[in-house]
């Protein structure tokens, strides 16, 4: 075990830095870079190439490629994720003021999203071929169509025209001072993300309940006498959460991609809203370090979801 | 039936064999697979009114995407000075554009807030839809295609750097990817856009290639070739990729409808091809006046869905006749 474990952190470390390098051959192919916008804004008069030239020192832009890879891949090593151009802060303080807000909204998705898919899969397995299993089969495949802003849109026009909840706009007060407000400011948000993220779990989950409700044990648990609903839950869910699991991450990437449409849509100052502005203003080094801070979140949570998966299903041996 | 009697009659010594109505057997075929999965049909049916819509998009518009619609203010005085222009300003313009109109007879879908018809915006918008769908997908097969075959064939260290940057990629949301690409350019045209989201695509079209590849290669057929001294590239070429056929039309069109939603997505942030009209934008845009004027977004919301939906059930249906081994990829 802790040699697999091993392994696969030194594979994701070899990831991470495909990624960082991704990262920054990607911002730095970038044709306007900041320094050219810099001093284009304001300096009308003054020789626009001494300007260029004196913001490109100022900001490290006037090095060899190769120099600002490795200033910059050395940043990232000790834990340094670089400096705002624009608000001369570093990205950790920058993010620190945004990351509460993103994981409340990210954790609530998720809880969502797993408590919609869960029992839809189940439900629509267990009832297969019945109208329930239609209308359910359904829901999964328009939640998988339609694209997170237009749920997060049909839920607002419904809440407006009905006044439901009473939502009131103004102040985003955060889940310890003032839970129930925010409840209700994150209402709409965090069912549109729910519901889009829970849409391939459902069908997923659905597969695997069929699957597994054909196994002998299954029969097995029936003969034995024990209720329908132990089965489903103590033999059948369980087995069938397996795959589920390792989709997991999948899972976990597109809520992450849904959140930074949402922080964008409901003005929630969070990590996504956050990149979303670095990167219309070619503030590159914010953008990297969140873009690659966010990919080592994903991958981490991928490897816990593989020792996860590992440990729970003692089939499976690591090598 | 009654060709092959004449045929037969002409020439009684020599049997020939009954000529085949080829086309009448595919349909029926398609029939008969189309019954089988209704889900799959309906799937399909949307996708073809959505193709049509793009083709035939300049003759179905009715108007032009981009013209504003307006009428003659009745108020309008020529001969007003600037007296009463200030104390009423409605008399200062000679025309009034037609400014978030429900739909009607003239507009089936309303006009959005610069006066223009949303039904025709909606058609052309189909266009990129489509085009964006289809080219991201031909991006992300024939690339993954390429290095999966060569990936899987081969092995060793190439395959095994390729699996690790697909990891790499795979790592990334997409959607924070597709950010780091689709800005790489100040102004993002259709091009960049469609590279952008066939590179994502290509992750998951090399796994799934690579998959297939390895099976294939375990063949016997593949061990006999080697033994005659087939080289690496011709049974590649000759004896492996014929047999993943499945596996790549599968790919392809199992993500079209991801790339239409994908591109939805930025042209809604704002970072889709910047002169075209596209649905997300659309949406965008419908969302200034969204409580008394809804119908740009819901219209073009609801068409973003429809399309992802029969590009996605065609797909689970060629998915499910092809290649079954591949569900739940």
């Amino acid at each position: 075990m802790t040699n697999y474990i091993m392994r696969r952190v030194l594979l994701n470390v070899i990831v991470l830095w495909i990624v960082a390098t991704l990262v920054f051959l990607g911002t730095h192919a970038l044709p306007s870079d900041y320094a050219t916008r810099r001093a284009a804004a304001g300096f009308e008069q003054v020789d626009q190439t001494e300007a260029i030239r004196l913001a490109k020192k100022e900001l490290g832009l006037d090095k060899p490629l190769w120099q600002q890879y490795t200033i910059f891949m050395g940043e990232l090593v000790t834990g340094d994720l670089g400096k705002s151009y624009e608000t001369r802060r570093s990205t950790w303080a920058e993010l620190k003021e945004r990351l509460p807000a993103t994981l409340e909204l990210g954790t609530m998705i998720a809880i969502t999203s797993f408590l919609i898919a869960i029992p839809v899969g189940v439900i629509s397995a267990v009832r297969q071929n019945t109208w329930i299993d239609y209308v359910l089969r359904g829901f999964a495949i328009l939640a998988v169509a339609t694209p997170v802003f237009f749920v997060a849109i049909l839920m607002s026009l419904i809440v407006l025209k009905y006044d439901l909840f009473k939502i009131d706009i103004v102040g985003a007060p955060h889940m310890w001072s003032d839970p129930a407000a925010a409840m209700k400011l994150y209402i709409i948000p965090v069912l549109a993300g729910g519901i889009s993220g829970a849409g391939g779990t459902m069908r997923l989950l659905r597969s695997q309940m069929l699957e597994v409700m054909r196994q002998d044990y299954i029969r097995t648990a029936r003969a034995k006498g024990m209720k329908d609903r132990a089965v489903y839950i103590k033999h059948a869910l369980k087995n069938a959460m397996l795959p589920v699991l390792t989709v997991m991450g999948l899972t976990i990437s597109g809520i992450v991609g849904g959140q930074v449409i949402l922080e964008a849509m409901f003005d929630i100052d969070g990590v996504g809203r956050f990149l979303l502005r670095r990167l219309t203003e070619r503030d590159f080094p914010p953008f990297q370090g969140t873009v690659f801070l966010i990919s080592m979140v994903v991958v981490t949570m991928n490897l816990l979801v593989d020792i996860a998966y590992a440990w729970l299903d003692p089939r499976i041996k690591y090598t | 039936m009654a060709q092959s009697q004449t045929t037969q009659a002409a020439a009684p010594a020599v049997y020939i064999p009954p000529v085949q109505n080829v086309w009448g057997k595919r349909l029926k075929h398609l029939g008969r697979v189309a019954r089988r999965n209704k889900l799959g049909a309906f799937g399909m049916v949307i996708v073809i009114f959505i193709l049509g819509m793009a083709i035939l998009s300049p003759w179905v518009a009715r108007y032009d995407d981009n013209e504003p619609f307006q009428t003659a203010n009745p108020r309008y005085n020529p001969t007003a000075n600037p007296l009463d222009i200030a104390q009423d300003p409605g008399i200062s313009t000679p025309f009034i554009l037609d400014r978030f109109e429900a739909p009607s007879w003239d507009h089936w879908f309303g006009t959005d807030q610069f006066g223009r018809d949303i039904y025709a915006r909606i058609v052309v918008g189909s266009q990129l839809a489509v085009i964006i769908g289809i080219g991201a997908s031909i991006i992300a097969v024939a690339s993954g295609t390429a290095v999966g075959l060569i990936s899987g064939y081969l092995g060793g260290w190439f395959d095994t750097i390729i699996q690790r940057i697909v990891d790499a990629i795979q790592a990334f949301p997409g959607l924070v990817l597709l950010l780091l690409l689709a800005s790489l350019l100040d102004e993002p045209n259709i091009p960049l856009t469609v590279g952008a989201l066939g590179f994502l695509g290509f992750a998951t079209s090399v796994r799934i290639v690579r998959a297939s590849v390895l099976s294939v290669s375990q063949m016997t057929y593949v061990e006999a070739a080697r033994a005659y001294g087939s080289t690496d590239w011709r049974i590649m070429a000759r004896h492996v990729f014929p047999n993943i056929t499945a596996s790549v039309l599968v790919v392809f069109s199992i993500s079209i409808g991801a790339y239409i939603l994908a591109e939805a997505s930025l042209s809604f942030l704002g970072l889709g091809p910047g002169d075209k009209t596209t649905w997300g934008k659309m949406v965008n845009s419908g969302r200034n006046a969204l409580e008394l004027h809804p119908w740009e977004s819901l219209f073009a919301g609801t068409f973003i869905t429809l399309a992802v939906l029969g590009f996605n059930l065609a797909g689970d249906a060629l998915r499910d006749e092809l290649d079954p081994r591949l569900r739940g990829r």
